[in-house]
């Protein structure tokens, strides 16, 4: 005989096991995203050719910013100094120390500037320099607000593979 | 012979059992500490001349919350820890004397002299300053620093006990 107490015991036990198991995977989850990789969603022109403007899922990694400094060439996933809920992705082209020669607004002139980039600063640029919002106007941008280097290309399945240090 | 093998080995099993479920405890324990440690609230210890008389030359502990970050609630005169642009792995204490949008007069180097600039800081930027204006190294060098890197703000004051409380 059921009584309707121990129906209402074996119904919260159920609820708290699987709030257990929840939490645990949120948990594993969090780790694996903030200290070994995340997915991040790209979309827009300012990458093209690397990245169709559509949008591509791709895999990012966080473990080589703890150990090394972002190399040239590396695309990495930047959080925006201009809106700190945005996080754009675009390619390193100069590090600390590199002295950049670069043409701010190619639509509208071929003026072009020169900046050294300052200690602990990178200097990031779309690989579309004619529709791309980076350190051509925002300035170099501190190591600080890297949050991972793009390694894998996963969505659009045609384009799977890796993404290397050379514009395709 | 062989069922004192298999005997032996179920010993085994069970100790295995044990202690695996043992360190998944610890595993589970850690990962919750780690998650408010980096996520809710969290104790610093600080030291430097740069914030005196505010913080302590010699060290203090402080408890400083993850959260209000997150929602955009740090204010004018806020005390906060922040990424150095300078050097991603080292975290600085200072406070923020100016939001995005403000037009800021400071003293480029007090130890010299009057000369005064005066800066608008932009948007998604805020100005960091040290308390004791001749012994930091903060907005007034590396100029305005993008909101993101910031990482926490200050609560009270926990260590040494006489001077337990909030930070004025």
């Amino acid at each position: 005989m059921a009584s309707p107490s121990s129906f209402w015991s074996i119904a919260s036990r159920q609820a708290m096991n699987s709030g257990l198991f929840l939490t645990k995977l949120y948990c594993f989850l969090h780790v694996t995203t903030n200290y070994l990789g995340f997915m991040a969603y790209a979309y827009g022109p300012s990458m093209t050719p690397t990245l169709h403007p559509s949008g591509s899922v791709l895999l990012a990694e966080r473990i080589s910013k703890r150990y090394q400094k972002p190399s040239r060439g590396d695309i990495v996933v930047i959080r925006s100094p201009e809106n700190p809920n945005k996080t754009p992705i675009k390619r390193v082209i100069g590090v600390e120390g590199d002295c950049i020669s670069f043409v701010a607004d190619p639509v509208k002139s071929d003026k072009s500037q020169t900046i050294v980039v300052p200690k602990g600063h990178v200097f990031v640029q779309g690989d579309y320099t004619h529709n791309s919002r980076d350190s051509r106007t925002f300035g170099p941008v501190p190591y600080g607000l890297i949050q991972g280097r793009v390694l894998w290309r996963v969505w659009p399945f045609q384009d799977f593979g890796p993404l290397g240090p050379t514009p395709s | 012979m062989r069922t004192r093998v298999l005997s032996f080995l179920n010993q085994w099993r069970g100790t295995a059992k044990e202690a695996f479920e043992n360190v998944s405890i610890v595993a589970k324990f850690l990962c919750l500490l780690h998650v408010t440690d980096r996520y809710i609230i969290s104790s610093t210890h600080v030291q430097g001349p740069s914030m005196l008389p505010t913080l302590n030359l010699t060290g203090d502990v402080i408890l400083a919350e993850h959260l209000s970050h997150r929602f955009g609630k740090i204010g004018l005169g806020d005390v906060v820890l922040v990424r150095s642009p300078r050097d991603p792995n080292r975290m600085v204490t200072k406070r923020i004397l100016g939001l995005e949008g403000d037009r800021l007069t400071f003293s480029a180097d007090p130890l010299v002299g009057d000369c005064s600039v005066s800066v608008v800081i932009p948007k998604g930027h805020v100005w960091i300053q040290g308390d004791n204006l001749y012994a930091s190294t903060d907005s007034r060098h590396f100029g305005p620093i993008p909101y993101s890197l910031i990482e926490g703000k200050a609560l009270l004051r926990v260590w040494p006990p006489e001077y337990f409380g909030s930070l004025r």
